[in-house]
Order: C-alpha cells, then structure tokens, then sequence
C-alpha cells in the first residue's frame, strides 16, 4: 500500500475541513475535501505514491548487487524454452476417447499399385500401418515398406519447404512465392506455351490420370506426359502386348494352379501383389488342407531364378540359373511341351542339374493340364514373358489359372524417359515438372539425366525429400506424404483403393495431384476436391454421392470396382534365339542381376527400419553386396567381405562381396538403391558429412540393361568391407557349418507330402529325450493360456513381421556399427538356413520370437525378478525392475532377448528428433539404456482386448488378439492366441500332427509351436537331392516306429 | 596320541628337516627386518618403490576413467553382444576370485594342517587375497547394465515388498563373495594385530604411535590375550575353510545353474576350486619373488617355501588338467548332442586359439615343475607362475565366450571380440590391486612377526639364560 497518511488521521480531520468549509465544490477524495497542506505537498509531489521517507535506505553495494541480479533475472527471463502448448478439445469430437487408438482406411501407391492400408490412430497421430483386412488386395497384410511407412512420414529429414533455385543455390521459399511463379510462368505457358514436359511415377490413381488429361487440354503443345521408376515392369506389360496385341496386366492365381513355374518372378516378394499372392500361394501348401478335398493335392512350384529370393525359397523345387538363361530353358520347355525341336540348341541345356530339372518341369506340367500356370518376372526380357504366354495360352490357362486385364500403369517407361531425355537434349523441354522420383539417382545411367536436367531452363520437382534430383531443379515443393494428403489408386485388381490424410502436412507440404492442379490452373486445387470430381465419374458411384463417398473412405476401397478379365487371342510371334554365354563362369561375360532390396529402388534409403532390417536372404543390413556363389567365388578369387570390382562397358564400380550359396553360376546380383548421397541423416548425405550407406550401382544399368547385364567383367580388389550380417555368414569354421547342417533338421522339421500322408505326426519324432522332470513346482495355468503358432509351410521370409514390431514395439535402430557387433534389437528375428548342396540348397525361414516358456530359464536367473511370469503365461519383462545383469540373456536358449547396451533414444535428442517422437506407441514404454528387452506377444493387444471385452461383459474372442507380427504376415503363417480356448485356431495348430516345439528337450515348455514344413517335391528330383544328407533324424524316426 | 602332536614331531625331525628361515636369525633381527620397513623414512625407501607406486596409481587412475566412460556411455563400451551377454568383465570377476583363493587356503587350511612353512608367507597371501577380492567385486558392481539400481542385489527390505530372487545363482554370488571377503578381512586383520602392537611400541612418532596403536586395538600381549587370540584365530580358520571351498563353488555356479551347453556341468564346483588355489599360488609366487627381493625378505621367503609352492602349483595344475579331460570325456560319453558340440567347438572352432592357451599354460608348462632345478630356478618359476595366470584367465575367458558364442540355435551364434575398453578395464584393475599391494609392502609388516617367531628353533641357550 501506499504510504499515505493513515486513515485514522484522515477521518479526524475531515471533520474540522468540513467545518472550515470546503475550498471547492467537488472534492475527488476526502484528503481532497480536507486540503491540508499535506495534501497540497501530495499534490505538488512528482511521485505522489511515493513517500522518500518510507523507501528503506539502500547503500551502494547493496544496490548494485539487487540491480546486478535483476539484471540477470531479465536476461534469463527472456532466454527460456520455447513453450510446447497441447491444446485440448474444447469440445470433443463424437466417438472419440483419447487414448484409445482409432483405425482408418488408407492406402499408398508403390510402382503405380495401391497398397491397402488401415492406419491406427492414436490421438490424432499415425501410430501403426496394418493392412486393410477388408480389401481383396491386402486382407489384412502389409508389406514391410507399408509398413514403414510411419517413419517415413516422421522422419526429420524430409523436405520441410519450397525452395527455390536463384543463381547457383537453392534457397528456401515459400508457397506464396510458388504461387506466383506457378501462375506467372504456367499461365502463360496455358496461352499456348509450349515445351512443358511432366515425368511422374507411374500411377493407377484415377485422378492423377484425370489431371494428366487435363494437363494435355491445357498445355496443347506439351513436351509430353512421362512417367518412370527404376524397378518397373515394362517388359511384363511389353510381353503381353507381344503376346496379345495390347498392354495387359498379368494376373496369377497361385491358388488354382497345380503345377507352377515361376522365371525369376518373386511374386511372394516385391511384386506389387504380393500380399494377395502370398495368401493365394498359402492356401494350397497347407497340407492338412489340402487333403480335404477328396483328391489329394498341393501345389508343386517350380522356380528358376538368378538370385534366391523369397519366393525361389519356398519353390518346392529351386534351380538357379543365370537370368540371361532363363530364356533358353523356357523354349526348351516349349519345345518339349510341343514335342518339336528347337533351332539352335545351346548346349548347357544338357547339364546337370538343368537337363533333370526340365525333365521334371516338363513332365509335371504335361500331367498337370491347364490346371498350370508359368509366371515370369520384370527382369526378364519382353519376349520371355510373351512365350510364357504363349505356353500358358497353348495350356489352356489363359482365363483360368492366368487372367489378363487392362493394365492402367503407362508401359514403356525406360523408353519414354529416353524419349524425354532426347527433347530435354534437344531443348525442346522447356519447363519439366518431376512429380516425385528421383531420376538424377536412378535414370539409366546411359541416358545422361542429369546433364539433359541442367539444359532444362525451369524444372519443378515435388517431393518428400530433397533427393539428388530435386536439388539440381530450379523449384523444389515439399510434398505432403501419403499419410497426409488425399488420393486414389488401383490395387493389382483393379479396386479403386482410396487415400485419406491421417493427420495434417506436418511441414504443410503440398500432395503431387495439388501441385499438378495449380499447374493445370484447375478450378479446384484441393486435394479432397480434386478426389471427390474423379470419383463422381465413376460408374459405381451412388446416387447419393456424400453417403457413397462416406461408405467407400470407411471401407477404403470402392466395391466392385476391380478389372475385369480381358478377352485375348494369342498372336503369333517370332521368338529370337535365346543368348548367353558359353561358359558361364568367364571373365567378361559375368551376369550383373539388379535386384530390389529393403530400401526398395531407394527411395526408402533415410527409413532406419528398412535399412536395418536384414535382407531376407544374405541377412545383411546396411548395405547392398554383391552377391555370388561359391563355385563362382572360387572361379574369380573373390572372398567376404571384400571389395570387387565390377566393371560393364565403361562403367566401374566397387561392391563389397557376399557369398550366398543358391546364387546362380556366373551371376552376380545386386541391390540397386543404395549409395544415396543426398537421402539424410541416416541413407547419406553428402553435403551434412554423412557418409552414404551401401554402394549405388546404377552407374552400371543402361536401357537395355535394366534387368541384368551379361558382360561383366570382375576383379578382387582384396580391400576389406566388412557387411553386418545379422545371422553368420556362410564362411564359418568347419565343425560350425556341420553342426549347423546337423542342426537345420531338428530345428527346422520338414516333410514330404506323400510322407507326410501315412506319417502326420512324423515330426514329432525327430528328437528323442529321457522323460522330463521339473526342478521347480510346475504352474497350472487355469485361465488363458497364450500361445503362438509360426506354419513354417507358409513362412516365405518377407520381413513384413520384422517390421511390423519394430513399429508396434517401438524398436530402437541402432546402426551398422552395433550391428557388426551383434546388438540388433529386433524382437522377431527370421532364420534362415541353407542346407545340402551350396550350389543349389534347399532354403528354409524360421521366425523366432520369445517362446514365452512355462518354465522359462530366463526366469531362473534374474536375481532381482526382473523377468516372471503372470498369470496367463505371459513371460514378463518388468523394465523398471530391471538392472541389466543380462543373465537372462545367457539362458536363454533361443537367444531371443535384446540388450540395451546403449540409450537407444539418443536420436530423439538430435535437431529434428522430437519427430521420431510422433509415431512411438504410447501403449508400449520406451526403453532405457541398461535394460533387457524381448518379445511381449503384444501384451499392450492382449490389455486392450481384455479391457473391451470386459467392459462389454464378455470373454475375449477366440482369434479375436492378433500380434503386430501376425497382422503384418500375408500368408497368416504366425497365428496367436489362447492355447486353453479349443476354437482358436492357435489351439486346433497346436493339435496337429506336424506341430513340434524347438527345444522341447530342455524342459522349458514353450508356448511357441511351429508346424513343420511339408513340401510337395517331385520324386524325380527329390531322391537325388537327398543324397546330401537330408535325413539325419530321417533313419532315428523310422527306428521309431 | 603323543606321536601326533606337532611339536613333538618336530622336535623328533628336526634334524632332519631344514630350519624355515635361511641365516641367523633370531627374534631381534626377524623384528627389526620386519618392522623396519614400515618404520622407513622418506629417505630410505628405494626409488623402486616410488616407481613402482607411481605406475600402480596411473594404472588405477584409468581404471577410474574406463568405469566413468562405462557409466557415461553403457555396457556397449565393451564388447559383449547377443550371444556373449557375458563378456571380459565376468571373465576378469572370476579371475580375481580365484586369485583371492590362495591367501585364506595358505592361512587357514595350511594352519588347521600345521603346515608351518605357511608363518613366512601367509601375511600377504592372505592381503593379496582381499585386494584380490577387491578387484573381483568391482566388476559384478559394473558390469550391470544399470549400476545406479544394482543395491537391488541385496535383500534390503523396502516398500515395495519386493526381494531378490533366490533362485538365482548371481545373488548367491552376491552372498558367497561378500562373506568370503569379511571372513578373510577378519583373519587378516585378526593375525596382524601382535604386529601392529609390535610396531606401535617401536615407533618414534607420535603419528605412527597414534596409527598403529589405533588399529593394534590396544594389545599389551599378555598371556591372557595371547590365549584369546590363539582360540580367535584357530575359529576364524576353520570358519574360513569352508569358504576357501565354498566361494568359487557358488561362483562356479553361475555358470553350472545356467542350461548352457559348456555351462551346465556338474564338474564345476571342484573344478573351479582347484583352478582357484591354482591361479592363487601362482599369483602368491609372482608376487612374493620380487617382494622377497625388492624388501630384503629371502632370509624368511626362502627357497623352501617358493618350492613348497611350486609343488602346489604342479599339483593343482594336475587336477584342473584331469577336469579338462573329465569334461571332454564326459561331453563324449554323456550323449547330450549340445555338450558335445560345445567342447567339440572348445577345442576344434573359432576360439580353438584360446582353448590351446589355456591348456597349455595351465596344464603342460607348469609339468616342469617336475624338475627340481626349475622348481627351484627363480626366472623359470616367475615365467611359469606368470603363465599359470594367463592360462587362469584363459580358462574363465573359454568358459564363458566360447559357450556363449555358440549355443543351441545356430542363427543367433556369434563371435565376440574385446574393445580397447575392455583391455584397459582389465589393465587398471591391476593397477588397483598393485596400489594396495604396494601400500600393504609399505606400510604393513609384510610377514607374521609374531607367527615366524613361534615357529623359530628355540635358542635354548638364551632361554635359559633368560
């Protein structure tokens, strides 16, 4: 308060001036009214608050130090944290609760094919990508990029604004500034303005077609519409039109066809439908099925392949042949089939094992009647694809086994983008419009893409990164990525699949169909607008379009929308003589083979989860290598983990060396993708000092080259690069590899079909122990009893499990250099073993999780219980309880738990890293440094069944949990569930004759059951490769019974 | 019953069986020898020694620095990976607690045998034995992944209810090591306190007076307390014996409990116990050969006693070479394929290198002993004893890595290589046990004064004169 004079003294004297009368008429207060001379004093006073006297008195010193330390406390005042403000809902939305997740239909689009997605939603935040179990072309799978895809869009380093090239450097930009330019220089280009070109991705989205249309209405003298990827499928779209006189999609049914052939095709692995193939394959190799139907039958695949991959792995029988051969052996099966005899018959043909093999191959597809089918993959040549047609034409399956459709992704891709190279070259382009992709990195490196992209005077790029190709352009948008914008694509059906945003643009990027509708100078600009005009036309859509429109974005996908099959008439064509070198193994005739690997062509190169998820095959992460057999590796001196030097043409570059037993001989087969130098803080980049990961080898793919390269010449260069393979490689110590061998049949149980018929429960037999007693007092578990199933007859290896935990179980990455050092975290790990003839083994997976064994030894050795059991016989692991002694680690004999050996998080704490943030799931805890981790069975799932089921007063549904590794699998291989409920297919699994536990021996009681792998391999080949001492527990069954 | 007592068979041999002390000594010279040392001045202390503790403090001081790193970064300074959980650090654990075996063996089960030939040594084995207990109980402490939570170890009890698990065998570890190290602290500071009196009563500082009298505990040596004492010492021993055979067999546990392949034996108990006195031994020669000769002691260390050891050594290298071969017979005969491929691999795989260091340092060089001339050759004793050490760790190195490295599922079968930060752990936990050891040399009387003099041949005449 003020130190003005008491009020006391105020009253008593307010009388006497009252008395004395007042010396004005109006008086502001009663000091006022009593105008004493104080009051006058007040009056005159400059600070009339302020009474000098009452101001304690203050010496220098003491001055100064109050002053000094005000002075600090201002300036600290001002350099505070930025304040993070969460904003609740004022009012919150109908059917929300935050903290329970809500699911969306979606999809993305990779090489013009719609992925089906179903996002799970937790507050707003695209927590989790899950297939979309209602859509025919997913069924509830996603791929591992699906997957990913949540970091992707988290991801710090994607391109946050428009930029703009003035002079020699990009500088940042902004959308208004875009705006003018897009209006300024495409507006005046509409009058009539001619040399715009547009190179796009190739697509099936209807609107995208629908603005590429426009962008012909209006820009008449356009430079022309191009589109192109670097894995694309030309030459399958060219076959067919070789075949049948018109670009047509190739459908495989792997579920009708008996007899199979597929010609490196890996249909179970990156083609776009693979998930709907994985399921169609899986539904006719599990035996119990198959001998429902009155004649006993299961497929029997056939695959010929240059490099292993996931679907030669699961191929009942696997030759691998160079790529460049490939051609050969399939005229020789045509002319055999025919019963004519081929022209020029190249001698290898009559080499073991390729003569038996197409022996076999021919037989069984002779049998078989139209009831086959022979697929071929993109990296063989048109004419391949067109005779395999033909075959199948010629075998009646053309409309029954292989079904032909429009095909709406643009075909010829490589030569368009020659095409548009020449104009580019030309100077014809004047202004090109990259919509995504990133050609710099990966045009055929013989068309000179960068050079033409320099004569190009004004280039839009849209994208997600700010790639090598969207810094050589003179415009860079940010583009919204797929989880944050609208769109529509086709699935491999057909189905028009829809895209909805899940969040807004996290740096408010602009999606590819809102920049190509601002360059159109269309009348709508937004995305939702521009999707709403396409689908009106579509003939499905309803009379009551808003409701139509509501129900597809639920479903995502528009019923009955899928292609119909095409009538076709086999032409007639001339097939040229197949080509390949005489000897494969010769210096300068070497096959380069340019395969796809876990970063996709690339463009998933910043993803840490794709680029430390191990390559199905070599289980290498962090690099592509080259990969060659042994007898090849003898041959040419090359050794592991050394550089070799591959040289086509004029083109060199260095990769280092992978000796991956099952790869063809002469071959060489590589990951195209990597070597990124301009991809981020983790695929490289070259500017930020961050060294690329893996090496490009684009430099070595021409045109004519983009499946594979017959003329290389190799060198062993004998310098060291050492590759982080998760599981050994295949140079280990003798004895190892033997024990190994030894213990692949044990650990991996196989089955013929026609044994498997007289002996169901064979497998159960391969490992014979004395009775098994407890040390401890056994639990009884009375409630649920949790449990897992892994079919390793339908396990193709594809890593959509790997990564389909790291999501849900926010799975730290942790680098090149830890996994050198063994200390991945995944908690699904899959095992792959060769077994028998290096040259051509015979190739099995095996997941492996936690076993959540009833009486696990983990358990045993955690001195602090860390690690117990609950109740339902889950094996627990208490974090916070944890104090790292990693004994459990030691006992564990599947080796299936995780160590943080560093703080996994530090990466949260990097420029940028709040971001990585956003797509932790908040129902698993993020683990600290020092801490055992391991598969849960996604007890987060269990909780949050159990929760709803209880709120609804119900027991928990038989199949009604599924672990984030069984959502992801496509071929519904892990099925989990409660082992105690005789509906869940879990339970009916685990009752099956070729059920069987790992390690059952030790008396650790895994919940984990695996069902053995039956095979339906032909006899003719079969009993040759037993040989090789397949049946070491084969003799000790028969013993047996 | 008179044939049996000790004394009296001594004197029945004494002529012939060699004095235990080499020279004339008699009870003035053996405390002056003794106790001089502690009483040097700053002046007559040798350079060696300054040397020598100057290298110890650097070498302890990076030990400081590597925990720091380890506790700044993580586990993942070292090697250890998936597979090998356990790496260097537990390896070095059980090396230090077999080196620690020596001391409490030589002072109890020695004394509880009237081994005599034990007076002249016992004093710092039984120091080298708790700072090698020392050194051991660093690394279990860091080698957690979380250290700051590693009191959990202990059954403390707290609000949470919550108890070690007792299954474990790493928390019977805790126990078994924590009892040994009190024990062998209590025996040792038990025995010391005659000699502490003794220099109190010499010293010429009231600084030295004060120290020493503080820890003599008030000895007076009367006849009273030397009865006490005696009884004290005599139950102290035959409390610590069963732990001299108890402490390693726990610790073996940690490995036998486990259901590893190469773990899971039940051969480890007597094994490790023989290992331990084995690796003890050979660390009490390497040390008490230079100790003899840097503090002027050869006239009590003598060579009798070096060889004495010596023959231990050979002894005790037998037995860890019969368990060598027990386990692989019995990894053969057993039939359990897993076993089978663990020693397979032992012996013939990627740490076959290790396997064969072992073996050889542990079981063909110490058969030189054989010969007398090398049981009784400084050089070659100090080489073979060295040796003997590093086959020691070897084994605990095999034992843990290679079973790890390779178990049941070949996928996950890994190979484990050390860091820098590792080597240097491993380094500076020398230097720890050097530093104490060098300040024990120092500071404390180095040799039993009171026990040699008991076992001295009596100089009747001065008795008599007396």
């Amino acid at each position: 308060m003020s130190p003005m004079s008491p009020n006391a003294q105020e009253s008593a004297s307010l009388k006497a001036s009252a008395r004395a009368g007042a010396s004005s008429a109006e008086w502001r207060s009663l000091s006022d009214l009593e105008n004493t001379p104080e009051f006058q004093e007040l009056l005159a006073r400059e600070f009339p608050d302020q009474d000098p006297q009452s101001v304690p008195e203050v010496d220098r010193r003491r001055f100064l130090q109050l002053m000094g330390a005000s002075a600090a406390l201002a300036t600290l005042s001002s350099c505070r944290w930025e304040a993070e403000q969460i904003l609740p809902f004022n009012q919150r939305p109908q059917g929300m609760t935050p903290g329970v997740a809500k699911h969306f239909a979606t999809c993305v689009e990779f090489g013009g094919v719609a992925q089906p997605l179903l996002l799970r939603n937790y507050d707003g935040r695209p927590i989790k990508v899950e297939g979309n179990p209602e859509h025919p072309a997913s069924l509830g799978a996603s791929t591992m990029h699906a997957q990913a895809l949540t970091l992707e869009w988290a991801d710090p380093d994607r391109s946050k604004v428009i930029a703009n090239k003035k002079g020699g450097t990009q500088d940042e930009s902004n959308l208004e500034a875009f705006q003018e330019f897009v209006d300024e220089h495409f507006g005046a280009l509409r009058d009539g303005g001619a040399g715009v070109a547009v190179l796009g991705a190739p697509t099936s989205s209807p609107t995208m077609l629908d603005l590429a249309r426009r962008f012909r209405d209006v820009f008449p003298d356009n430079a022309g519409w191009f589109t192109y990827e670097p894995l694309n499928r030309d030459t399958e779209i060219e076959g067919a039109a070789i075949a049948f006189g018109k670009p047509l999609r190739t459908h495989y049914k792997l579920g009708e066809a008996d007899v199979q052939l597929w010609l490196d095709a890996d249909l179970l692995g990156s083609h776009p439908n693979s998930l709907r193939y994985s399921r169609d394959w899986a539904s006719r190799r599990v035996a119990e099925v198959a001998i429902q139907d009155g004649e006993p039958m299961m497929t029997r695949v056939y695959a010929v392949e240059s490099t292993p991959s996931v679907s030669g792995s699961v191929a009942d029988h696997r030759l691998p042949l160079r790529s460049d051969r490939i051609h050969g052996l399939l005229l020789e099966i045509e002319r055999a089939l025919d019963g004519t005899v081929l022209a020029s018959r190249p001698a290898w043909l009559d080499e073991e094992p390729t003569k038996k093999f197409i022996a076999a191959v021919v037989e069984d597809l002779r049998r078989a009647g139209p009831k086959v089918l022979i697929a071929v993959g993109p990296r063989q040549p048109a004419v391949v694809h067109a005779i395999a047609h033909r075959i199948n034409q010629k075998k009646g399956a053309i409309g029954k086994t292989v079904v032909m459709t429009e095909e709406p992704v643009a075909a010829k891709q490589t030569e368009g983008l020659a095409a548009l190279v020449r104009a580019m070259n030309a100077g014809t382009v004047k202004t090109l419009v990259l919509l995504g992709g990133n050609p710099v990195f990966d045009a055929p490196a013989d068309l000179g893409f960068e050079a033409a992209l320099a004569k190009v005077p004004v280039s839009v790029h849209v994208g997600l990164y700010r790639n090598e190709t969207a810094r050589q352009c003179t415009w860079h948008v940010n583009e919204a990525h797929p989880l944050e914008s609208w769109g529509d694509s086709r699935s491999w059906d057909g189905t028009v699949t829809l895209q909805q945003p899940q969040i807004l643009p996290l740096h408010k990027g602009l999606s590819q169909i809102e920049v190509l509708a601002k360059i159109n100078g269309d009348e709508k600009t937004a995305g939702i607008d521009l999707v709403q005009r396409t689908l009106k036309k579509l003939p499905n859509a309803g009379g009551n379009f808003d409701a139509w429109f509501a129900r597809c974005l639920h479903d995502g996908f528009v019923t009955g929308s899928a292609f119909t099959p095409a009538n076709v008439t086999l032409q007639t064509f001339d097939a040229p003589a197949p080509t390949s070198a005489a000897d494969p193994l010769a210096n300068g005739s070497i096959e380069v083979v340019f395969k796809d690997g876990t970063i996709g062509d690339g463009r998933f190169a910043n993803n840490g989860w794709l680029v430390e998820t191990p390559d199905p095959m070599s289980k290498v992460t962090w690099d592509n290598a080259a990969y060659v057999s042994v007898e090849t590796a003898e041959k040419l001196g090359l050794a592991d983990n050394t550089l070799l030097e591959i040289t086509i043409g004029g083109a060199k570059v260095e990769v280092p060396t992978f000796i991956l037993p099952g790869q063809a001989k002469g071959s060489i087969a590589i990951a195209v993708g990597w070597g990124r130098t301009c991809a981020g803080r983790i695929g490289g980049d070259v500017a930020g000092e961050i060294a690329p990961i893996g090496r490009n080898v684009y430099p070595l793919r021409t045109q004519s080259t983009m499946g594979s390269a017959s003329n290389a010449s190799v060198r062993a260069t004998g310098k060291k690069y050492e590759l982080a393979s998760t599981q050994d490689h295949f140079v280990m110590d003798r004895i190892g590899m033997e024990e190994r061998e030894a213990r692949i049949d044990v650990l991996i149980r196989k089955d013929t079909f026609d044994n498997w018929k007289d002996h169901p429960d064979h497998v159960k037999h391969a490992v014979h122990h004395p009775p098994l007693e407890s040390l401890w007092h056994e639990v009884a578990y009375d409630g649920h009893k949790w449990g897992m199933s892994i079919d390793l007859s339908r396990c193709t290896g594809c890593n959509a499990c790997v990564v389909g935990c790291t999501s849900e179980n926010n799975i730290p990455v942790v680098g090149k250099e830890q996994v050198l050092r063994g200390r991945e975290m995944h908690w699904i790990r899959v095992d792959r073993y060769f077994g028998g003839d290096p040259e051509n083994p015979e190739l099995a997976h095996q997941p492996l999780t936690c076993h959540h064994c009833e009486n696990a030894p983990c358990e045993q050795v955690c001195p602090v219980a860390a690690t117990s059991h609950n109740s339902e016989g889950l094996n627990d692991m208490v974090y916070n309880r944890c104090i790292g002694t990693r004994y459990c680690g030691n006992n564990c004999p599947y080796k299936v738990r995780r160590f943080n050996y560093f703080s996994n998080v530090e990466h949260f704490k990097e420029p940028g890293g709040d971001l990585y943030k956003l797509i932790m799931n908040p129902e698993v805890t993020v683990r600290t440094r020092g801490v055992m981790e391991k598969c849960t069975f996604c007890v987060q799932r269990i909780s949050e069944v159990r929760k709803e089921a209880k709120r609804e007063n119900r027991a928990i549904g038989a199949s009604e949990i599924k672990t984030a590794c069984q959502q992801a699998c496509p071929t519904e291989a892990i099925v989990f569930g409660d082992l105690a409920n005789g509906d869940a297919e879990v339970a009916k699994r685990e009752a099956l004759g070729r059920s069987y536990k790992v390690l059952d021996e030790l008396n650790i009681k895994p919940r984990t059951h695996y069902l053995a792998k039956i095979t339906n391999p032909n006899s003719a080949l079969h009993i040759a490769k037993t040989a090789h001492g397949d049946d070491g527990h084969g003799n000790a069954q028969k013993k047996g019974h | 019953m008179t044939t049996l007592d000790p004394s009296h068979a001594s004197e029945a041999f004494k002529e012939f069986r060699p004095p235990l002390l080499d020279g004339k000594n008699d009870y003035k010279t053996i405390t002056d020898q003794i106790c001089g040392v502690p009483e040097w001045s700053h002046s007559e202390t040798p350079k060696a020694w300054y040397i020598a503790f100057t290298i110890a403090v650097s070498m302890l001081g990076m030990l400081g620095a590597m925990i720091a790193w380890l506790f700044w970064m993580g586990v993942g300074v070292w090697g250890n990976n998936n597979p090998a959980f356990w790496g260097w650090p537990i390896v070095n654990f059980v090396f230090w607690v077999g080196i620690g075996h020596a001391g409490t063996l030589i002072s109890a089960i020695l004394f509880l045998f009237r081994q005599k030939w034990r007076t002249s040594i016992n004093r710092f084995a039984e120091a080298m034995t708790i700072f090698a207990v020392a050194c051991a109980a660093i690394f279990p402490g860091i080698h957690v992944g979380r250290p700051w939570v590693a009191y959990w170890l202990f059954p403390i009890p707290n609000q949470m209810d919550m108890w070690p698990q007792f299954r474990s065998p790493l928390l019977w570890d805790v126990f078994a090591v924590s009892t040994y190290a009190t024990v062998s602290l209590l025996f040792w500071y038990l025995g010391m306190i005659p000699d502490l009196a003794t220099i109190r009563d010499r010293a010429t500082t009231p600084v030295r007076r004060f120290l020493y009298g503080l820890f003599a505990m008030g000895w007076n040596g009367s006849n009273r307390q030397w009865h006490r004492f005696e009884r004290a010492y005599l139950l102290l021993a035959a409390l610590a014996t069963p732990l001299v055979l108890s402490v390693h067999s726990v610790v073996s546990f940690d490995f036998a409990v486990a259901q590893l392949p190469g773990w899971h034996t039940t051969i480890f108990p007597p094994y490790f116990v023989a290992g331990a006195i084995f690796s003890g031994f050979a660390m009490v020669v390497s040390l008490a050969v230079p100790a003899r000769q840097f503090f002027g002691m050869k006239n009590l260390i003598t060579m009798r006693h070096l060889e004495a050891m010596n023959k231990v050594i050979l002894a005790t290298s037998m037995m860890v070479g019969y368990a060598y071969l027990t386990e692989l017979f019995i990894a053969w005969y057993g039939g359990n394929p897993y076993e089978r491929f663990a020693f397979l691999n032992r012996v013939m795989g990627n740490y076959s290198w290790a396997y064969w260091s072992m073996f050889s340092c542990n079981v063909i060089f110490p058969q030189l002993f054989w010969f007398k001339k090398i049981r009784r050759s400084i050089p070659l004793m100090m080489i073979i004893c060295v040796l003997v050490n590093v086959g020691m760790w070897f084994e605990r190195f095999v034992i843990t890595v290679t079973s790890l490295s390779r178990d049941f599922v070949p996928s996950s079968w890994g190979y484990f290589t050390p860091t820098l930060i590792d080597a240097l752990t491993f380094i500076g936990s020398f230097g720890l046990f050097f530093t104490l050891f060098l300040l024990f040399c120092r500071w404390l009387p180095m040799v039993a004064v009171a026990e040699v003099k008991a076992d001295m041949p009596r100089d009747e005449a001065a008795v008599k004169g007396a």
